[in-house]
């Protein structure tokens, strides 16, 4: 009797607690679009962003998810281009009706996708830097832009390496273009002197004439704003065949990189608002996650996959300021919530933008970045003075 | 001034190198090995893996050179053989072969950027300026290079029907030379050769799977232009090549990265035959 007595209640207690399991996520999952760039250019960066979106999910579920409905993630392949892009938010939007979007994109395939946006009413939180000032009411931005890359850099190349003149070498592409006329126009403001601006196309491979100017030039310091990859590392490597030892910063450069640069990227200075070696109780807590949850096939998180993991967040706690998904209300809370993750307490409260910290690092012979100082807080600027936050 | 000639000689050098093995192709095949440009990524890996496995640097030429040999063989045997009367199919199917091959070296090695360090660093003062040692020794390398396959050309019993194919193949089976053969000898040279060229830019280029793209179209029109032969190749690099650094140098970098294939252009429209003898 006995027996079956506490047999029935433990069957009770079973029932229950699978109950209470299956109430906390019997309600439809929330879900997050990610539209990345699984092939193409973008295939060597997409596998990281995934898996902080997936870390960031799985956290955030266990701990019975947001407003009681679980996240869900919804993955598409853009194959890194704007037509790709046109075709994986479309069916995000229309075909999944995700409930955000929360990606990396080129600033092509951002482009193209913003009206599909607009169209769907589906929040959007852009997790790449990128040349700045695009401005959807829809879009927030959690990282850089330059007016927050590239003035640790020229300052400290002004004040700590006395460079009075730059020359600038970038890949002929928007971003390229786009970063060394803000760097051109910083550098003037500052009171010093560009003495050359050159661009290779972004299928170059011989920069040699390029070279043989910034020689003649002999400026004090060298800032290059390459495409990411191979123009990358052509550049790097026949600056070094050739003896080139000023102070030199890449605008386009991270850790991955870096280390695929081996022995050439020694000394490279780089800005950005996250490396793996930023020195908090978060970032540790981040990593340590990341290396349980993937194992061996953990790609290193970096300053595209970081802002994604925060996004999520950032998503989350806006949708419990507005007590419900609905876009508009998500949308309003979105500038006003602040999350604490790897890269510190940030909030997308700057026309959409965000105040970031930012870091000067340098690559070391191991190939790895060494902070050299971090400042705090760099304003992103006017970026869309038009939009109401 | 000097830096200036510096780099042109040493940009022609480099095309040569890059071109010399689509062009033993052509000459002898008459058809564009449109694959090409996976060979010299092919070459560039075999360098990865000779550095991987810490063979010395001097060796990467020659490991490239079996790699891209024995490849190029094989496709000739498997692909390319079927399509000698089909000039026009055998350009789409070296393209896609060279589209296999990427995706294979892609699966293999990943699609990142790889890192091969350079046999010799650092710059040698020359005529009064510090300039790439490297690039310097591209230029004696070309030559060792054109020597050789002159000399193979010229001078052995294999050059010989070799020379024999190219003049009138049907006449030279007639007189016994098994033409299939030097076919097969003389492609996978060509393919050998463009993976030495793989291997000896890498200490200048980045070693990623679709390296060997940016040479393709440069190193086409050159052999276009040079019409066929080894001597007129050497001419055509340096003059195509010398105007795509002044072009470079004097104007903007982005228009000289159309010099060679819009100058190529207009000389084979005034003078088809190119730099070759009428």
């Amino acid at each position: 009797m006995t027996f079956t007595r506490s047999l029935s209640a433990l069957l009770a207690a079973a029932a229950a607690s699978t109950l209470l399991a299956g109430s906390a996520f019997a309600a439809d999952p929330i879900k997050i679009g990610v539209p990345v760039g699984l092939s193409g250019a973008n295939s060597v960066v997409a596998p990281s962003v995934v898996q902080s979106a997936e870390l960031a999910v799985a956290e955030i579920n266990a701990k019975g998810g947001v407003l009681g409905r679980p996240l869900a993630l919804e993955i598409a392949d853009d194959a890194s281009g704007a037509a790709g892009a046109q075709k994986a938010f479309d069916s995000l939007v229309f075909q999944k009706k995700v409930d955000v979007l929360i990606s990396m994109e080129t600033s092509a395939a951002r482009n193209a996708a913003l009206p599909i946006v607009t169209r769907g009413k589906v929040p959007y939180i852009y997790t790449s830097f990128y040349e700045g000032k695009s401005c959807s009411p829809f879009m927030y931005v959690n990282a850089w832009v330059p007016e927050q890359q590239v003035p640790p850099i020229v300052d400290y190349f002004a004040k700590e390496k006395m460079a009075k003149t730059f020359f600038l070498i970038g890949s002929d592409y928007a971003f390229g273009r786009g970063m060394l006329a803000f760097t051109k126009a910083y550098i003037e403001k500052t009171g010093g002197k560009v003495v050359g601006e050159e661009y290779l196309p972004m299928d170059g491979t011989d920069w040699t004439p390029i070279i043989s100017k910034l020689k003649s030039a002999a400026p004090g310091a060298l800032i290059t704003s390459t495409a990411g990859g191979a123009p990358n590392v052509t550049l790097t490597k026949q600056l070094r065949a050739s003896g080139v030892t000023l102070p030199y910063g890449n605008l386009a450069v991270d850790e991955g990189t870096a280390k695929g640069m081996g022995t050439d990227a020694e000394g490279i200075f780089l800005s950005a608002s996250y490396v793996t070696g930023i020195d908090s109780a978060a970032n540790k807590t981040f990593l340590g996650a990341m290396q349980k949850k993937f194992g061996a096939d953990l790609k290193t998180p970096n300053d595209l996959s970081v802002p994604e993991y925060e996004a999520v967040y950032a998503y989350k706690a806006a949708v419990e300021k507005a007590g419900k998904t609905e876009a508009s209300a998500v949308l309003k809370a979105l500038a006003d919530v602040a999350v604490d993750g790897p890269r510190g307490k940030i909030a997308m409260s700057q026309q959409h933008h965000a105040a970031l910290t930012m870091y000067l690092g340098q690559v070391q012979a191991d190939g790895g970045v060494k902070v050299i100082q971090s400042f705090p807080n760099v304003s992103a600027g006017q970026q869309c003075p038009n939009l109401k936050p | 001034m000097i830096t200036l000639a510096l780099d042109i000689i040493t940009t022609a050098a480099i095309l040569f190198i890059v071109a010399a093995g689509l062009l033993i192709v052509f000459g002898v095949m008459k058809i564009v090995n449109f694959a090409h440009a996976s060979f010299i990524t092919v070459g560039a890996y075999a360098a990865l893996v000779t550095s991987r496995f810490g063979l010395p640097p001097a060796w990467a030429p020659f490991a490239a050179f079996l790699a891209g040999g024995l490849i190029g063989a094989a496709t000739e045997r498997l692909v390319v053989r079927r399509l000698y009367r089909r000039p026009l199919d055998a350009i789409l199917a070296t393209w896609g072969l060279g589209i296999v091959i990427g995706q294979l070296v892609t699966l293999a090695f990943g699609r990142e950027v790889q890192f091969v360090p350079a046999p010799i660093s650092g710059t040698l003062a020359a005529f009064g300026v510090d300039y790439s040692l490297y690039r310097l020794l591209l230029v004696p390398t070309a030559l060792v290079i054109a020597g050789l396959f002159a000399g193979l050309l010229n001078g052995t019993r294999l050059g010989l029907s070799t020379r024999a194919v190219i003049m009138n193949e049907n006449l030279a089976q007639g007189l016994g030379i098994d033409s299939a053969r030097v076919r097969l000898i003389t492609f996978g040279t060509g393919c050998g050769l463009a993976a030495v060229a793989g291997a000896l830019i890498t200490p200048l280029a980045s070693v990623d799977p679709n390296m060997g793209l940016a040479w393709l179209i440069g190193a086409f029109m050159l052999v276009m232009v040079s019409g066929g032969s080894l001597l007129t190749l050497g001419l055509s690099c340096f003059v195509l090549g010398g105007l795509q650094v002044l072009a470079s140098t004097f104007i903007s970098p982005i228009l000289g990265g159309l010099t060679i294939a819009v100058l190529a252009a207009v000389a084979l429209r005034l003078r088809p035959q190119g730099f070759a003898r009428a």
